[in-house]
Formats: C-alpha cells, sequence, structure tokens
C-alpha cells in the first residue's frame, strides 16, 4: 500500500503563503481527512499531491519516491471533487472510462473494470444516462465511479459529498467506508463537515492558515483539542465558551458559574487568577435536582431538538449562556428555573489569550516526564 | 391564545393556466394558531415556497380563501395583509445601512427615536450583528444580509412573520445558539411565525407544528414529536428523521398467538399476538405484503437478537451511528455512547414491537405504530 509524505512544503501566491512549511505523513492504506474552514489551504494542498500545481519549495512522495517533479497522469492517483466535473457530452459509463483510455486497456478489459465499480456504486443501471439525466447523487457516484475505477494506489476526494443532499450525505457516510477498504488504497478527503470527518477520517488534519494545526484520530482531536478554535469546530451542538478567571480554593482551582464554585480537578495554581476560556461540551453537562451538590442555577430560555438530541439554551444568574444536550426522550425542563450539573473533570480551559488549550498540570508533568 | 392566526382553506395554485398549468399547490387546508411557531417542510418543489408566497401576497392563488387574523387577505396586495417577512430576493434596502434597514421596519409604528435605538440595539445583539450596524448591505457576507434581513422582520410586530430559509447560510457554529434566542424571542412576544425551510433539523428546532409537504400535497401537520412517533405515510416517516428511518420489505403471517414478519434472506421476526392490539392484528392479516420501519435510536443490541454484521461503526462525539447487514440491506443503529464494534463482528439485533412502524406497501399509507392503529 502506497505511503505519502510531504516535506515543507510552502505555496505563495503573490505576497500571500497560502502553504506554509507543511509537513506531513500518510501510512499506506490510511484514510486521512484534511479539515478546515475555507481558506485554510485544503484544496490547495490537494491539487499540490495531484501534481496539478508545483509547490515553491518542499518535496512530494509517494510510495516513497519523490515525484515532485512528475507530471499529474504519471502520478497514479484517482480524483473526485464536489462539482462532479463530468464531461457532458459523454455518457455515464464514457466518464467513467476516460480514466482507463489513457492507459490503452483493451475495450473488455475498460468494459469490465467500468461495470464492477458501478455495481459497487449501484449506478450499473444508468451507465447510458449522459450527466444532464442523472440526478446529483448519481453525478456525484458517477464522479466516483471515474476516481476509483482505475484502483489507484493513491485517492484523492475533494469534498465529495458537499453537493449532495442531507440523506444521501448520510447514505454515502455509510457507504463508502467500505468501498475504500475495498479498494486498498490510501485515501485523502477534503470535507468541511466535522461529522464526515469523523465518521471517515483514521486520522484528521485541522488546517488552518496553511498549516497544520493538530492531526490525530477523531478521538484525540474531540477529546483533547489543541486549541479553542478547533474545539468550536467539532461538534454540534458547538461548545460553550465562557471567559473565566480561575480562583484559589481549599482544594484546587476553581470558577464561578451562577455565583457556584465549579472546581477543576487537576488545576493548580498556575492558572488562578488567569484569563482563560471554559469549554463545556453541550453533552458533558446534564439537568440536576437543586438540592444536589454542585447544582448550579440557571434560567432555560428555550428547548431546541436537534435530530436524536433534545438541546436547551439556559442562561446563568450572570445572563451567560449556556447550551445543554440529552438524548432525545430523556426528561428534561422545557422553560424557567432548573439547575445543571458540570463535571469538571470534562471540562476544557484554554488560554484566552493564546486560545490554546491548558492541560492539567497533573497531565502536563507526566507528559513533561515522559519527554524527559 | 387560542385566536386563529391564519387560515388556509382549500388553496389551490396552478402555474399557467387553472386546472391545465402546473398544478404546485393542491388542496390546502391549514390553520394556524395565534403564537404558534409553523414550519412548512419539504424539497424543492413540494409546494412549500409558493404556499408562503400566497400568504405573502407575491403570488396570486387560483383557488381558495386565506385569512389572515380573521380577516380574508388573498386579493390585498402585500403590504395590506400586516405580515412581516424576511425572504430570500426580499433583499434588503441598499442605500440604507443595516441599523436603517431594521429601523426602517418600524417607522409606520411611529415611535420615539429612544425606543426604536433600543429595540435595534436589543435584536442586533440577539442576532450578533452589532458591528455591523453601519455598513451597507452590499459591504457585507451573504450570512450577515440573512441576519439583517431576520432582524428587519423580527422587529415589526405584526399578525404574521414570514421566514424563507432563515438560517440557510448561517455558520454552523452559530445555528444552536441563534436558534434558542429566535425561539425564545418569538414565544415571549407571542408572534405568529410560519418558516419555510428544506432542513428538517431547523423545522425540529423551531417548530410547535411541521407542515410536511410533497409534490403540492400537505403530507402531514403534526408536531414534531407526532410526526416523528405516527408519520402518517412512508414519505413523511423517511424523510423526517436523522438519520432515517430503516426500512425493509417484509410479508406479513399469523398463526396461532403470534405474529410474525418474513423479510429478505430468511429472516423472521415473530411476536407474540398480545404485542398489537386487536385492531392491528386484523389489519395485518388483511396484507400479505407491508413495508416495515424503525427509527435507528429505537433499534436495540440484544443477545437474543436477530444477527446482523457491523459493516460501520461511526462514533461523531457524542454518538455513535452503526451500520449492520441485515435482511439484505443495512440496518442503521444510534447509541449515545461510544461503542467499540469491529466490522465484521456480529451483533443481535432486537426490534421491539412498540418501535415498530408498519406501513401499507401499496399506498405508503400507515397501518399501525407499535402496538395501536395509525
Amino acid at each position: 500500500m502506497t505511503t505519502l509524505q510531504l516535506k515543507n512544503i510552502v505555496k505563495r501566491y503573490k505576497s500571500q503563503t497560502v502553504l506554509d512549511d507543511l509537513s506531513l505523513d500518510v501510512a499506506g492504506g490510511e484514510r486521512l481527512v484534511l479539515f478546515g474552514p475555507s481558506g485554510s489551504g485544503k484544496t490547495v494542498l490537494l491539487r499540490l499531491i495531484a501534481g496539478v500545481i508545483e509547490p515553491d519549495a518542499g518535496r512530494v512522495l509517494i510510495g516513497g519516491e519523490d515525484m515532485t517533479d512528475v507530471d499529474a497522469e504519471h502520478r497514479g492517483i484517482g480524483m473526485a471533487f464536489q462539482n462532479f466535473a463530468l464531461f457532458p457530452h459523454m455518457s455515464a459509463f464514457d466518464n467513467i472510462a476516460s480514466a482507463l483510455t489513457s492507459r490503452k486497456s483493451s475495450k473488455d478489459t475498460i468494459a469490465a473494470g467500468v461495470h464492477k465499480v458501478s455495481k459497487l456504486l449501484k449506478i450499473d443501471h444508468v451507465l447510458s444516462h449522459h450527466p444532464k439525466a442523472l440526478s446529483n447523487g448519481q453525478k456525484q457516484r458517477t464522479a466516483l465511479a471515474r476516481a476509483l475505477v482505475g484502483s489507484p494506489p493513491l485517492l484523492l476526494l475533494d469534498d465529495p459529498l458537499r453537493n449532495v443532499d442531507a440523506k444521501l450525505r448520510f447514505e454515502m457516510r455509510l457507504e463508502l467506508p467500505r468501498l475504500l477498504a475495498a479498494q486498498g488504497a490510501t485515501v485523502i478527503y477534503v470535507t468541511q463537515d466535522y461529522k464526515e470527518a469523523m465518521a471517515l477520517g483514521d486520522r484528521i488534519a485541522v488546517m488552518a492558515h496553511g498549516r497544520i494545526r493538530q492531526i490525530g484520530t477523531p478521538a484525540e482531536i474531540y477529546n483533547a483539542p489543541a486549541d479553542i478554535e478547533i474545539a468550536r469546530l467539532f461538534g454540534d451542538p458547538t461548545i460553550n465558551l465562557l471567559e473565566v478567571v480561575p480562583q484559589r480554593g481549599p482544594d484546587g482551582a476553581f470558577v464561578e458559574l451562577s455565583d457556584m464554585r465549579l472546581r477543576l480537578p487537576g488545576f493548580g495554581d498556575e492558572i488562578v487568577g488567569k484569563q482563560c476560556v471554559l469549554g463545556l461540551r453541550p453533552e458533558t453537562i446534564a439537568f440536576a435536582e437543586a438540592a444536589s451538590q454542585g447544582a448550579i442555577p440557571v434560567t432555560v430560555e428555550a428547548e431546541t431538538p436537534l435530530n436524536e438530541k433534545t438541546v436547551t439554551l439556559g442562561l446563568t444568574a450572570r445572563g451567560r449562556e449556556i447550551l445543554v444536550s440529552r438524548p432525545a426522550g430523556t426528561p428534561g425542563p422545557v422553560a424557567g428555573p432548573a439547575h445543571i450539573a458540570v463535571d469538571g473533570r470534562t471540562a476544557f480551559l484554554f488560554d484566552k489569550a493564546t486560545g490554546r488549550r491548558i492541560l492539567p498540570s497533573e497531565l502536563a508533568s507526566k507528559r513533561n516526564g515522559e519527554a524527559a | 391564545m387560542n385566536a386563529t392566526a391564519l387560515s388556509i382553506e382549500n388553496v389551490d395554485k396552478f402555474y399557467g393556466p387553472v386546472d391545465h398549468g402546473v398544478h404546485a399547490v393542491k388542496q390546502l387546508n391549514m390553520d394556524v394558531m395565534k403564537g404558534e411557531i409553523i414550519a412548512l417542510l419539504g424539497s424543492s418543489g413540494c409546494g412549500k415556497t409558493s404556499t408562503l408566497r400566497m400568504i405573502a401576497g407575491f403570488e396570486p392563488v387560483s383557488r381558495g380563501t386565506i385569512s389572515v387574523a380573521g380577516r380574508q387577505v388573498q386579493t390585498l396586495a402585500p403590504v395590506r395583509r400586516n405580515v412581516a417577512m424576511a425572504f430570500e430576493g426580499y433583499s434588503l434596502y441598499p442605500p440604507l445601512t443595516v441599523r436603517e434597514n431594521i429601523a426602517f421596519a418600524l417607522k409606520a409604528a411611529k415611535l420615539s427615536q429612544n425606543v426604536v435605538e433600543e429595540k435595534v440595539a436589543s435584536i442586533a445583539k440577539l442576532l450578533e450583528i452589532e458591528d455591523i450596524l453601519g455598513r451597507y448591505p452590499s459591504s457585507i457576507s451573504g450570512g450577515q444580509q440573512q441576519r439583517a434581513s431576520l432582524g428587519r422582520a423580527l422587529i415589526r410586530e405584526a399578525d404574521l412573520h414570514l421566514l424563507d430559509e432563515p438560517m440557510g447560510q448561517l455558520e454552523p457554529q452559530l445555528r444552536a445558539v441563534l436558534r434558542g434566542r429566535i425561539k425564545h424571542y418569538i414565544k415571549e412576544r407571542g408572534l405568529t411565525a410560519i418558516l419555510v425551510t428544506h432542513d428538517q433539523t431547523e423545522a425540529n428546532a423551531l417548530a410547535d407544528r411541521i407542515a410536511v409537504m410533497e409534490g403540492g400535497v400537505l403530507q402531514q401537520f403534526d408536531t414534531p414529536q407526532m410526526i416523528k412517533e405516527r408519520p402518517a405515510n412512508l414519505f413523511t416517516g423517511t424523510f423526517v428523521g436523522e438519520p432515517p428511518m430503516n426500512v425493509f420489505e417484509a410479508s406479513v403471517s399469523g398463526t396461532e398467538g403470534r405474529v410474525a414478519f418474513g423479510l429478505e434472506d430468511g429472516i423472521r421476526l415473530e411476536y407474540p399476538a398480545a404485542d398489537f392490539s386487536h385492531a392491528v392484528r386484523d389489519a395485518l392479516m388483511k396484507r400479505k405484503n407491508v413495508v416495515l420501519g424503525i427509527r435507528p435510536y429505537s433499534v436495540r443490541r440484544s443477545a437474543d437478537g436477530v444477527t446482523g454484521r457491523v459493516a460501520v461503526n461511526q462514533w461523531l462525539g457524542d454518538q455513535t451511528h452503526i451500520a449492520a447487514d441485515f435482511a439484505g440491506g443495512t440496518m442503521v443503529l444510534v447509541e449515545h455512547d461510544r461503542t467499540n464494534l469491529e466490522i465484521g463482528q456480529p451483533i443481535g439485533i432486537r426490534l421491539d414491537p412498540g418501535s415498530l412502524h408498519v406501513f401499507d406497501s401499496e399506498s405508503g399509507m400507515a397501518i399501525s405504530h407499535g402496538e395501536e392503529l395509525a
């Protein structure tokens, strides 16, 4: 299986640095998701791997071989884009086959390949149709089939589900892992949808301003985001972010919410008096009895169901907004005064000035110990 | 709060000649109470936007009547209907700043300068557009224009507020909190709002009742909970719900004290007859073939269940989506914890009779939900 290595890639357009000394190692057969807001450099990076654009500096290694100066068509890469990019004057069959014709394969080999991949993608019944007679979903599947048909060892998928409706996107999200695993290809997948990123990526590289801000498994990104922006990009509803200044208590650091103390286990004096941002994922907050220990009073403003969750917007005593989410069908208050329970162990603490996450001191010292 | 805010009676909409043109809305009947939030939900071409435009007065009705606050309005010009609107294409006035655009809506109300400023400031804060109040529409993003237009509509007092895809362009990180704030704002003031959306998440989040439309026909008009628990037909059942409802074709058979459904791959689901009411059993026994539906979050894993094989296991942070090969198709399960299932691993799948939706295989109409007749 083919590996991909990017070494110190730089790409500038005029005075703007689009990719800024970016390095990346992708294992053979891995599915790596490039995730980030628009303008973060994902698509430029993908095109650079494809060989459509050249880097100003740095090397691209595919399967250990330096491909930096090799033409796009000789890199052995399959690609699919968000806008499908099908030839309008060709049937679906010919569109898919177009990926093979440059290789001078025999007619029978081509037909066999097209039929095999079309069956897998459930478009074998529309192969004679031209793109304008295909539904959006079928167009998207045709474009995918074209990318897959030559069994390329490296597959680049640029937000392929962007322009299909929610239902189809969900269907494909379930189907793609099987399809890609069956191909055995190494996959670079670009998306702006965090659910897609978590569902499809073995690892996710979160990009911002031409750099990789964090790279890790979905669990690492979700449970240990490197900074506020990454924490905000993953999760629905979005993580609660509250400005706080931790204080020193008898049993460690705490912050105030609705004039109640929320202990932050693992944090010590290093954060006391510091301008911080507290990050609370909505699903880690629960409604609680007024009398229970540490219960924080809130006023429920509105309940807004979200798929299989119930999301509640509450206000603290100081008028700060807090979103709470719980599985649909479980009991909770609809309006008026209520109490919430927050587990300080699940809270994230960020440095307000830098946006970086502050690790609990125990964890930080353990990490330092490992490093030493 | 019991007054009828909007009444739509026997409304048809044809584009082109009546009875011969394109029949976009068919025999629509709908009553909306004062203080309700209603969502018109459907895919493009379902008739939802035509309906909203007829209420607003942008499109004439071909037949039928529309009453707002008890008065027939279908022949009145839009400005005479006392409705506030946030529409795509009903854009902000380009020569006015965002602040002036929003305040303009209050002009007719003849309020003091102070009150106007206060109201504008408060709606701007709610929609997070305070920092662009001095800007002109052409210099702000699409999402900001959408929020400004929403502000201009919400600030008004009117018999009806009509909102067309009100949050379609907002960045996802803002949506959850804005939904909560807007719902609170509308409820606190007792406004009546009709919103059109193709996004069921938005409809479920905001609406007291949802009108599901397809092919110009109102399929179901009910609370989000009822639509989820008692979908009127296969269309509504599979259209509303994310992830979508699992559906399998099945044959029905009954023996002494048992009800059995035969699925593909020789899979047989057997239930004690007592799990279903008499009426349901009678209705089922009249049919040979049905469609079985079950929502992904109602599917349980259990050792004594029918075996399926895990094909996909996707953890999304606060829930896990599992797809299993089952009865020649795919069964999707949603769990709220993180599950560590291996691909290819067999799991027992239990379909509780109380969670089963049964639909007629020909008409698609619901036969039963759980043990009760539809």
